[in-house]
């Protein structure tokens, strides 16, 4: 979908840029099993981890500071409601990825469970949002707004 | 005329799952109706009996039934608009479930004074659909490629409304009317018209949405549609050679667009879902490609029945439930409450892999059963259709249980 607010099209991207890194976690995983991971995987863990921790604390607090309360005030508070619940859940994976990820091999069996579901849960709050938050900016800001909003995101 | 607009565009659970459910159940009627009557499949005639029974419990309660439900919730998604009337909605579903019951019944009944008033409750069902699908085509602010679909979908849907109401007055008062051009018009309205263009729309963004990546282009979809809305007006025409033509022309561009676009996707792994998906594509052009050759001459004894099933349970079916399976745990996830399942747990694989290989296997044997002229092949396949419907019947009400399990876990 095109996006025509500059707001929609960042996090357009950044969910872009998550999928990417994740799909490739998940097919990694998918094609180690259950053997232990490579220096490679190592790696590929801990730039998820940060890519993580990087999206449950600015992307996800500038949208529920900025976003849902726009989105509850047009009329949509039941999606609004649904996506800050996803973020508390991803919020509580995230936390327990990134204490798992401090020893990948030693924590390797829990590690590769809660990978997969986190890619699973980021994979299905992504399409949420470009499917419901972001075409709805297209209509809830205007042109100033828009531009103040993707001023304040860094 | 109808109170209780939503507000919002995520509808109440109940009112999409009560048309998936019954969808599911019509499902497992058909085939049943399909196994009793399974001796006259090869060489169908046409007429009333357990085969049009069949046929329209696929056609209505199962195909339509699922697109009503799916597009309730979804093409809201689509056109930043809420549902016009939630009653509404609820209205279509009392009025479409019991018209199925009793058109299919009248049917295999051969019984035009039953089949008159099931008829008539699915027109008004259909009709009070058409009001909300109008409405909320008609305020659409996003995704004019889905909407630009919808309306021309909508356009089928009443032309199919008007032959089948003509078909039925046939039946039931002998009016006098070219019929087999009626049939034949109302057959191309509703399988490439009203479901067929409905199933085009949405794939341009729930297929893209499943497998995470970006939609076909815009051009690439009106091309599709231009081509598919002219191969349908040839046919109505009667040009059904030329009309079959420009329809492989139609399903080549989507096709070809939307693998395109999976091929570009940013999650390797699509599921089993798109092995039913990309089945139904090739049954759409197998169907296309049959009638072209019946019209100029080159079809072997019965390619109508051959037709038939290659363009229902073939295409559409096969495409629906492909599409079903996703949306429904998606769309249960949604409606879990506070610490959702993932939307794999809500999935029970089983049933699923059961249903693929006997829906599959089905349909390979309806087809063989046609080209041998062979009533028994036909029931053994009608038979694995049945328990096909009951495994996908198993996912559903597994989804229902799961989603209760993960509700009375849910923190408050």
């Amino acid at each position: 979908m095109e996006f025509n607010r500059q707001i929609s099209r960042r996090l357009h991207e950044e969910h872009e840029a998550t999928l990417a890194l994740w799909g490739r976690l998940e097919q990694t995983l998918a094609l180690r099993g259950n053997r232990p991971p490579t220096e490679e995987d190592v790696r590929l863990l801990r730039d998820c981890a940060a890519q993580l921790a990087d999206e449950v604390t600015r992307h996800f607090a500038f949208e529920e500071a900025e976003l849902f309360p726009r989105l509850a005030a047009a009329g949509e508070g039941d999606i609004a409601e649904l996506l800050a619940e996803e973020h508390e859940t991803i919020r509580a994976a995230a936390r327990q990825f990134a204490e798992l990820a401090q020893d990948v091999t030693g924590r390797w069996p829990a590690l590769r469970t809660l990978a997969l579901e986190l890619a699973e849960r980021l994979v299905s709050h992504v399409q949420k949002e470009e499917m419901s938050l972001l075409p709805s900016l297209e209509d809830l800001l205007d042109e100033e707004t828009d531009q103040a909003l993707a001023g304040s995101y860094v | 005329m109808f109170a209780n607009v939503a507000r919002s565009r995520l509808l109440p659970m109940s009112v999409p799952f009560r048309f998936f459910g019954a969808a599911v159940a019509f499902h497992a009627l058909a085939w049943a109706a399909l196994l009793a009557g399974a001796r006259d499949v090869p060489s169908f005639p046409g007429g009333l009996g357990l085969p049009f029974a069949a046929l329209h419990l696929a056609t209505l309660g199962v195909l339509t039934m699922t697109a009503i439900g799916a597009t309730l919730q979804l093409l809201p998604v689509a056109t930043r608009q809420p549902v016009g009337s939630i009653a509404a909605a609820k209205a279509v579903w009392w009025l479409l479930v019991p018209g199925v019951a009793v058109f299919a019944g009248g049917a295999a009944a051969y019984a035009p004074r039953i089949l008159a008033p099931g008829g008539a409750l699915v027109v008004a069902a259909l009709a009070v659909y058409a009001w909300l699908l109008g409405r909320n085509l008609f305020s659409a602010r996003g995704m004019p490629v889905v909407v630009a679909h919808g309306w021309a979908a909508l356009a089928a849907l009443v032309g199919l409304g008007v032959t089948g109401l003509a078909l039925v007055a046939r039946y039931e008062h002998g009016l006098a009317l070219d019929h087999a051009a009626f049939r034949g018009a109302h057959l191309v309205l509703a399988t490439y018209g009203f479901m067929g263009l409905l199933a085009f729309g949405l794939s341009q963004f729930l297929l893209p949405m499943f497998a995470i990546a970006r939609p076909p282009s815009p051009r690439s979809a009106y091309a599709a549609l231009g081509a598919a809305l002219f191969a349908i007006l040839l046919a109505l025409g009667g040009y059904l050679g030329a009309a079959a033509l420009a329809g492989l022309v139609a399903a080549a561009i989507h096709i070809v667009s939307l693998e395109r676009s999976l091929r570009a996707r940013l999650r390797p792994a699509l599921g089993p879902a798109f092995q039913l998906v990309r089945a139904s594509w090739a049954l759409l052009l197998a169907s296309l490609a049959l009638a072209a050759a019946m019209e100029f001459g080159w079809a072997p004894p019965r390619a109508g029945v051959f037709f038939i099933v290659l363009l229902l349970p073939g295409w559409l079916l096969t495409f629906l439930l492909a599409v079903l399976q996703r949306i429904v745990p998606f769309l249960a996830s949604v409606h879990a409450g506070a610490g959702a399942p993932l939307t794999s747990a809500l999935s029970p694989q089983g049933p699923l892999a059961a249903h693929r290989v006997l829906h599959l296997g089905a349909l390979a044997g309806l087809l063989a059963a046609v080209v041998l002229d062979a009533p028994w092949l036909a029931q053994a396949a009608a038979a694995a259709g049945f328990a096909g419907a009951l495994a996908f019947g198993g996912f559903f009400v597994g989804v229902l249980l799961r989603l209760r399990d993960a509700r009375a876990v849910a923190p408050a």
